[in-house]
């Protein structure tokens, strides 16, 4: 096997500077979840499709599965690690424990990053907005109709944007 | 339930911070200094003598740590049941021998990924191909390949027979002569699986103490441990499994798997913690799905629609071991008898040997596949007899305190309230008129409305067969609680805080929880037989009374009162009568310390169900008890189908439920919401498929689950049967299971409603329903597979 030689990258997650030495194929979740430990993003199908490893590229929702980590390199990335400040939860985050919309919780980080996404372009979306926004995420355990209930909520006082 | 302040209500998660923030930890999150990657080598064969296994040049390759084979196993079956009928099939991993394709040959432990990968490429295999078979009628046959002897009780001239269940009273013959009119219906169900969003995972750690260290994605860490410590042949003592979040399990994570065995066996080899995560793919290819089920039902009815006998053959396809291919005939039969009154029966299920991968439970295990089917035919009979649906399902529900012929009593038995309150909720009678008039016109949407039901059994013996709780009291009042409980998704540490925070008026919020850790908690009944809010909820209710029995004597003897006579308050005991008298629990507690011996205040309490059982019913004969309370619901689901297209859609499913008393309300509607939901994805889209054996749709892009756009209104209606009183044993029922089977059943009756077809195999394609919408002859007609005749 051919031998590979890890490479010195910078990622800014969170409004943090990282500097990694790592391999040119590892995507930005190994990354984030071996080199820097935040496992709060997850891994589930490992072919884009369920949403569970989704962070925000520069505010917008991306796969983290899919991209390399030397792509990112100067862009803002955001994981759920960096939704919160300290103990008091973003209120999206609040909504889905209030509304009962987090079960297992393996969907919930890209799920509440999805939702951010939505309300940082569009403060009051509608019904139809919110399942379209979050249908690239697959949650299993709820049936989405209190995940729907919790995105509703905070759309409706108005709560979501940055 | 006046005078509850925490059961009942909808309390937040205990874990619902930790899972939002992403800081709850899962199996996937476990990371160990030098821990290794871990990889299974599997069958590419369906069937295949192993000749030879070569793994020197894998085991030279650099970076690699540990190979294993059955060389270094201590061959020691394993099995979904182990009972002296149904001995163990399964080894951990293969001998001689492979069953299906993705068996497990050997396991490597390599520093990283890549390398385990090469490694698993450099491992050689020679195999003697066998023929196999994938059909389990086909597998049945006399001439088809012998996967394993037939059961050597089984007395027909049938192959490959895993296991059966039998069972009969009544006389069906007589019955069927006496009756108005029988129906004989054929109904097949697909091969589902459950989809849970953390794939298979383990860290297994063999320490130098010689214990081995198990992190693992899990339903029941108990079972797990025993399991684990039988195959690698460890005192119990030694296998710790210890506590991760469960990123769902709806069945599949119940049972030992060989990865797991691998896991720990490549740990043991190598004193270095081992890793085996799979892959989505792996999970499809590897990992067990659900079961299928045929079920073949002739039933006869009097012309008032009162159901006289049913006879009835299930054929189970268990894939290469029995899995829980005999455990799912069996319920077959009790998801088939419980709902109902059946005055004759005669039931025989097959669970059949093939050579596709092995099956487990999900969710409902049994009852979506019985529930369809006799929900289905429910309706062609009604329409025959010229019946409503609804009064047809009226005249022949169980009402409260039949005794079921297993000899189980259905005391407080809500089916009739259910059937009532849905229809009422959702005009049910109405809907289904119009759209039934509404079929015949000339457009293309056709609406409709669809009625099914189910019954569930909880908390019925099987291995370990009751809980224990421990609640400890801490220096400040607040309260430890200790329970082996696994936190799938349910809410099991939320409903149990709730139940501790009544009985002893503290907050949940200062209620910590200690859980699922086999070697720092107590023993589980596990999260896979519906009754750990029952049993394990009896038992932190009885831990806590205890706890706070000794409270109370303590405070008592500092307030100089009669126990009898004291109350206890966010924290503090006080006089009933005199409010003034009182003292903290914290200043309770140091009062024990100080003057009982150092007694901390410390309750234990412990729970099983059905105390004059041995064990579970006969899975063969089905004599025996199984449960002590059967939950039951009716669901109405309204779809929508489009004629041209043959797309279906499930707008809306209303629930009548009887869980006895919903603990948690929020709760509760979470487990309805995700079960209509998996229901519409088995009904509309889901299906695992297999081609000799291989599953050829291994990812969520070929296997199509439901996301946001499909979403299903729900709406609920609460049948509250049973009581929570303080201080006392409750009942409650079953939630997180059946109501998949009543959604199904629903859709599928829904579907003949609106469009006039009737499909008795599952998922209901577009293609299948606009084939059947072809051969529609005269609306009402029967379908395939049928030959309704009617007697005068």
């Amino acid at each position: 096997m051919e031998k590979r030689s890890k490479r010195l990258i910078w990622l800014t997650v969170n409004d943090q500077e990282y500097e990694i030495a790592t391999y040119p194929n590892r995507t930005l979740l190994e990354v984030l979840r071996e080199d820097l430990a935040m496992k709060g993003t997850k891994e589930a199908c490992d072919d884009g499709v369920c949403g569970a490893c989704t962070v925000l590229l520069d505010g917008s929702p991306v796969r983290s599965c899919l991209l390399l980590a030397v792509e990112v390199q100067g862009r803002k990335i955001t994981t759920i690690e960096g939704l919160s400040s300290g103990e008091k939860l973003h209120p999206i985050q609040q909504a889905f424990l209030d509304h009962g919309a987090v079960q297992c919780g393996y969907c919930t980080p890209g799920m509440v990053l999805t939702a951010k996404a939505l309300f940082d372009v569009k403060a009051k979306p509608t019904e139809e907005e919110i399942l379209t926004a979050i249908s690239g995420n697959f949650c299993r355990c709820t049936g989405y109709n209190k995940i729907v209930k919790a995105v509703r909520s905070v759309a409706a006082a108005g709560q979501g944007g940055r | 339930m006046d005078g509850l302040s925490y059961v009942g209500k909808s309390v937040p998660r205990k874990d619902g911070p930790a899972k939002v923030s992403g800081r709850a930890e899962y199996t996937v999150d476990v990371s160990l200094p030098g821990m290794l990657c871990g990889k299974v080598l599997r069958s590419p064969h369906p069937h295949a003598r192993i000749v030879s296994i070569d793994t020197g040049k894998a085991e030279r390759l650099r970076g690699v740590k540990a190979v294993v084979t059955a060389k270094d196993s201590l061959k020691i079956k394993h099995g979904f049941v182990q009972t002296g009928r149904y001995p163990a099939d399964q080894y951990p991993i293969a001998i001689d021998r492979v069953r299906h394709v993705g068996e497990e040959i050997a396991g490597v432990a390599a520093t990283d990924e890549s390398i385990a990968d090469e490694a698993l490429s450099l491992i050689r295999v020679e195999y003697d191909l066998l023929p196999a078979v994938f059909d389990p009628e086909e597998a049945m046959k006399p001439g088809a390949p012998e996967i394993h002897p037939s059961h050597p009780k089984v007395e027909e001239p049938y192959r490959n027979i895993g296991g059966k269940t039998q069972t009969s009273w009544g006389d069906v013959e007589k019955a069927f002569e006496q009756s108005y009119l029988v129906r004989e219906d054929r109904f097949v169900t697909q091969i589902r699986t459950h989809a849970y969003m953390e794939p298979q995972a383990i860290v297994a750690s063999f320490d130098h103490s010689g214990k081995l260290n198990v992190w693992l994605s899990s339903m029941g860490i108990f079972l797990k441990r025993a399991k684990l410590a039988n195959t690698l042949g460890l005192p119990y003592g030694n296998v710790r499994v210890l506590k991760t979040y469960v990123g769902g399990a709806f069945g599949g994570k119940v049972d030992l798997f060989n990865h797991e065995y691998i896991a720990s066996l490549l740990s043991m080899k190598c004193h270095l913690p081992v890793r085996i995560v799979y892959s989505r793919e792996e999970v499809f290819k590897g990992a067990r799905h659900a079961q299928p089920l045929i079920v073949e039902l002739k039933t006869g009815v009097a012309r008032d629609g009162t159901i006289l006998a049913h006879q009835v053959r299930t054929i189970n396809d268990s894939g290469a071991y029995r899995g829980s291919g005999v455990v799912v005939i069996f319920l077959a039969w009790g998801f088939l008898m419980a709902p109902y009154r059946i005055p004759n029966l005669r039931y025989e299920g097959y669970s059949v040997y093939t050579n596709n991968l092995v099956r487990c439970p999900q969710r409902g295990h049994g009852a979506p596949a019985m529930r369809f089917a006799v929900e289905s035919q429910f309706d062609m009979i009604a329409e025959q007899l010229n019946m409503d649906p609804l009064e047809m399902r009226f005249k022949n529900a169980r009402r409260p305190g039949d005794i079921l012929p297993n000899g189980d009593s259905l005391k407080s038995f809500g089916l009739v309230r259910c059937l009532e309150e849905v229809a009422r909720r959702t005009n049910f009678v109405e809907k289904h008129r119009k759209a039934e008039q509404e079929r015949k016109n000339g457009s293309r949407i056709k609406r409709g409305a669809g009625i099914g039901t189910c019954s569930y059994f909880g908390g019925s013996l099987v291995y370990p067969n009751s809980s224990s709780v421990i609640v400890k009291l801490n220096d400040d009042g607040g309260i430890s609680l200790v329970t082996g409980a696994v936190d799938m998704g349910q809410g099991a540490e939320t409903v149990l805080s709730q139940i501790v925070a009544e009985e002893m008026s503290v907050p949940v919020e200062d209620i910590q929880v200690c859980a699922a850790d086999t070697e720092t908690t107590t023993v589980d009944i596990g999260s896979w037989i519906s009754g750990l809010t029952w049993v394990t909820g009896n038992a932190a209710k009885k831990a806590a009374e205890n706890a706070m029995k000794k409270l109370l004597q303590v405070a008592a003897e500092e307030l100089d009162a009669d126990p009898a006579d004291l109350e206890a308050k966010n924290k503090e005991i006080f006089v009933k009568h005199a409010p003034h008298r009182k003292i903290s629990y914290k200043d309770a507690i140091a009062a024990s310390i100080a003057k009982k011996r150092g007694d901390s205040i410390i309750g234990e309490g412990h729970f099983r169900t059905m105390k004059d059982e041995r064990a579970h019913p006969s899975l063969a004969t089905t004599h025996g008890r199984w449960s002590e309370n059967y939950s039951s619901y009716a669901q109405v689901a309204e779809v929508e189908v489009d004629t041209e297209t043959g797309v279906m859609k499930v707008l809306k499913v209303t629930t009548a439920h009887d869980c006895g008393f919903p603990f948690n309300p929020m709760l509760v509607e979470g487990q309805i919401d995700g079960q209509v939901s998996m229901g519409q994805g088995h009904t509309l889209s889901e299906e695992v498929l297999e081609d000799r054996g291989s599953v050829i749709n291994p990812s969520f892009l070929e296997y199509r689950i439901p996301c946001a756009t499909d979403m299903v209104e729900t709406d609920y209606v609460d049948v509250i049967t049973e009581e929570y009183r303080k201080g006392q044993h409750y009942d409650t029922k079953e939630v997180g299971e059946g109501y998949v089977a009543g959604t199904i059943a629903a859709v599928a009756n829904a579907l003949y409603n609106a469009a006039g077809v009737r499909l008795n195999r599952t998922p209901f394609y577009p293609s299948r329903i606009l084939e059947a919408l072809e051969r529609t002859a005269p609306v009402g007609q029967v379908q395939d597979h049928t030959d309704g005749c009617v007697r005068e």
